[in-house]
């Protein structure tokens, strides 16, 4: 038990010295982008592979557009097909 | 209950905790794109008996067509369920194209956004929908299914200045119909680029819009049968062509 309090202080001592650097301006800024990686893609790329950018592995679902504008106004396939 | 207990639950919560971040991230990367099985319209979706029957006789080629373009042309994706055999919008009869409709990743790019419409159409058709032509024609099974009145291509990209912050991005679709004795001719080169341009039926749609038919130039681009993205690893077993 006095392990886990001792963890507990220890993780909120953590939480506390890096909260209490941040200037308004970067909690600003970390509010606007919450997440460190842009996509979950982004993240498992960046697991994957080396710090330095050194010899990385590229996978199909590495390369396909992260659709961060969103989804775009695209002709339907009706106004093109017929079934 | 002992500490030893506690901390051995504890430690297989965060491990879970882990695990379901983990699981989640890999299940977001995945559903990015659909798997090339799902590239195939479904039969289902189909309402004549001839297009049901095409969508069945020629399944697995069709799967084994969308793996390639999945495995090997990382920088074009087939939209789901748009590889198959449709007809053309204002046909009378239930003439079927062999037809996919592709998506060109392509980032913003100051040349390209430069060029007037009707040359980005040109240049679009020039580099990816000739080749996809093409490697739709060397499926001789299929083509020559009595059945396939000729072959499709579909390519949307972005349309260049339209992905700003707060402002909805907008597709520029272009969309070709050929008879297949005319694209064999074509590839073959036995039929000028003009004559095949003029037999062909085609549109541009600008997002939702009807632009309608453009001059459409075509020209030599051997881009992307040559292309190698560098670091780009295929799947083991992928035969790239």
């Amino acid at each position: 038990m006095r392990a886990w309090l001792s963890l507990a202080s220890f993780l909120g001592g953590i939480v506390l010295l890096t909260s209490a650097c941040a200037t308004s301006e970067e909690w600003s800024e970390w509010r606007g982008h919450t997440t460190h990686f842009a996509s979950g893609t982004h993240g498992m790329f960046s697991l994957r592979n080396n710090k330095d950018g050194s010899n990385p592995r590229v996978a199909r679902t590495d390369v396909r557009a992260e659709n961060w504008w969103g989804k775009a106004i695209t002709v339907s396939p009706e106004q093109i097909f017929q079934n | 209950m002992s500490r030893y207990v506690l901390a051995a639950r504890g430690g297989l919560l965060a491990a879970l905790l882990l695990f379901g971040l983990l699981v989640n991230g890999m299940t977001s990367a995945v559903q990015v794109e659909a798997a090339p099985a799902d590239a195939l319209m479904p039969i289902e979706k189909y309402t004549t008996e001839k297009a049901k029957g095409l969508a069945n006789t020629h399944r697995l080629r069709l799967i084994e067509f969308s793996e390639q373009i999945y495995n090997c042309m990382p920088w074009l994706a087939v939209y789901p369920g748009r590889l198959g055999f449709p007809r053309y919008k204002d046909s009378a009869d239930d003439e079927r194209y062999l037809s996919m409709w592709i998506w060109v990743d392509q980032r913003e790019d100051p040349v390209f956004a430069a060029l007037p419409q009707e040359r980005r159409v040109s240049a679009m058709f020039s580099r990816y929908g000739v080749d996809m032509l093409r490697r739709m024609a060397a499926l001789s099974d299929v083509v020559d299914d009595s059945d396939v009145a000729g072959l499709s291509v579909v390519l949307s990209w972005l349309k260049p200045g339209t992905t700003r912050p707060g402002q909805q991005a907008v597709n520029e679709t272009f969309a070709l119909f050929i008879d297949k004795a005319t694209a064999a001719d074509f590839l073959a080169k036995r039929v000028a680029a003009e004559e095949f341009v003029s037999r062909a039926k085609f549109n541009l749609f600008d997002g939702e819009t009807l632009v309608g038919r453009v001059r459409l130039q075509v020209w030599e681009d051997s881009f992307n049968s040559t292309y190698k993205l560098s670091n780009y690893q295929p799947p083991k077993g992928a035969q790239c062509q």
